[in-house]
């Protein structure tokens, strides 16, 4: 799951920052891809679309890095399951 | 107090992508309205409108702006650029600069698009995009951003006459000494299906196409675009050179505080009268009227009437046209494409006919320029505006 989440989320990145997928990485920071509030928000909704999540205000503040975001997500997916 | 001077045109309409297409056509004649494309969400009645034809966004925006631009923006952006451009200015002219939008509409097409989700599909939630791209000051706030507009930057909205009250705004602002340089007009994108559906329901579209004043008129055709220009003050254009295309006189602004949607003869009278005072000029020197000219049973008799009371027997010299006849009601941004057709009158001394006139309505007895445009001079021109809600607005232009 962890890795359909993970590729789910360099995906919605990389079509929200024009970007390659592959320059993407676990570990990457948003500040590193220049993922602005407003994206971040972007990127959250397409993956809560896409796997009918609802993340929650709070945990957005919290994201750091790409694996912050699978994490958070693989989480929410896990506990609906 | 300083002159307010015309010193660039933008034009984005169903005439095509640019100034030059518009004022050819409107020059030769040639109406833009055709049948209509399809709209997504449905069926409507409406056969015929005024859309921008083979207009491509991404070759106007890049990928990551895209998504951000509802497309009234992006008309009110191209349209503004070409008028930043047709001035001579660039992004470093412009740090204090003002940027005055109309629309009547704002973001309907993202509106829409939001509620169809939530409405017709169920959906959860809606796309984080919305707000940003749909609310009212979005094309004001995107004109400022692309353009590096730093001052004074605001959306008016006055339904169909939200662009004329956009230029007397920021005519006012340079006049105040507030700033010396504004970007203003109007902007709209009327072609959603909701508000087609909203349109069809007032009972005022044609089914046939858009006769102004003429006896077998039969309503308004909607039109989408932009049209924008740059205002400076004398002072400046004459300081740095630049081809001044004509001065904005003066304006005039009243509301009937009647009905909102029977145009009242008064309130028309007044907004003339008090441009016509606002610029100093009399009656008789002006020599050609951008009519607000709808093509409706209703506003046609009404301006009609409204002329004759202002002008008294030099209405009878008056030449009289609606545009709106090819370039369609753009609502917002109608305003801002007839002041652009306007200024071009004044500088290539020929008024824009009234395309698809048929023959003449005793209740509208003015000259109407049928189906042909004129040479001929024009010192001094008028541009009317008369919105649902009694708003009216009435710009004065003078050659220079």
């Amino acid at each position: 799951m962890d890795e359909k989440v993970y590729n789910a989320i360099v995906k919605a990145i990389a079509t929200q920052k024009h970007i390659d997928g592959a320059s993407i990485e676990r570990e990457s920071t948003l500040e590193q891809l220049g993922i602005s509030s407003l994206d971040a928000i972007t990127i959250v909704y397409e993956i809560e679309e896409q796997f009918d999540v609802e993340v929650p205000n709070d945990a957005l503040e919290n994201l750091k890095t790409v694996q912050d975001i699978v994490d958070g997500i693989g989480a929410l997916v896990a506990a609906k399951a | 107090m300083p002159r307010v001077v015309v010193t660039g045109l933008g034009a984005v309409s169903a005439l095509g992508p640019d100034v030059e297409t518009f004022w050819t056509a409107l020059a030769g004649g040639r109406s833009g309205l055709r049948a209509l494309e399809e709209v997504p969400g449905g069926a409507s009645n409406t056969r015929i409108g005024g859309q921008v034809p083979n207009f491509t966004p991404a070759q106007h925006f890049p990928a990551d702006l895209l998504p951000l631009l509802d497309r009234h923006s992006q008309f009110a952006i191209v349209a503004a650029r070409q008028a930043v451009a047709d001035a001579g200015l660039s992004r470093d002219d412009l740090g204090t600069a003002a940027a005055i939008v109309g629309t009547g509409c704002g973001g309907k097409e993202t509106d829409e698009q939001t509620y169809a989700r939530l409405y017709r599909e169920g959906r959860k939630r809606a796309h984080p995009l919305t707000i940003p791209r749909g609310m009212p000051s979005a094309a004001s706030s995107q004109v400022s951003m692309q353009l590096g507009i730093q001052g004074p930057v605001f959306t008016v909205s006055s339904a169909c006459a939200s662009s004329n009250h956009a230029v007397a705004q920021a005519a006012m602002m340079i006049r105040a000494g507030l700033v010396d340089v504004a970007i203003a007009g109007g902007a709209d994108a009327p072609f959603t299906h909701g508000l087609l559906k909203a349109w069809e329901a007032m009972r005022v579209m044609s089914g046939d196409t858009c006769r102004p004043f003429s006896a077998d008129r039969s309503g308004l055709v909607l039109g989408e675009g932009a049209g924008m220009v740059v205002l400076e003050s004398e002072e400046r254009a004459l300081r740095r050179g630049a081809r001044i295309h004509a001065e904005l006189a003066g304006f005039g602004m009243s509301a009937d505080a009647g009905h909102i949607t029977d145009p009242s003869v008064d309130g028309a009278v007044r907004a003339m009268t008090a441009a016509l005072a606002d610029a100093r000029v009399s009656p008789d020197q002006v020599a050609y009227v951008n009519a607000h000219g709808t093509g409706t049973r209703a506003n046609d008799v009404a301006e009609s009437r409204a002329l004759r009371q202002v002008f008294g027997r030099h209405a009878d010299a008056l030449a009289v046209s609606s545009t709106k006849s090819m370039h369609g009601h753009a609502l917002g941004a109608a305003g801002g494409l007839e002041l652009v057709a306007t200024v071009r009158a004044i500088a290539a001394g020929l008024a824009p006919g009234t395309a698809n006139f048929t023959r003449p309505d005793p209740d509208c007895d003015l000259d109407y320029l049928p189906n042909r445009a004129r040479a001929m001079e024009i010192p001094v021109a008028i541009s009317n505006s008369f919105a649902f809600g009694g708003l009216n607005a009435v710009l004065v232009v003078r050659a220079v």
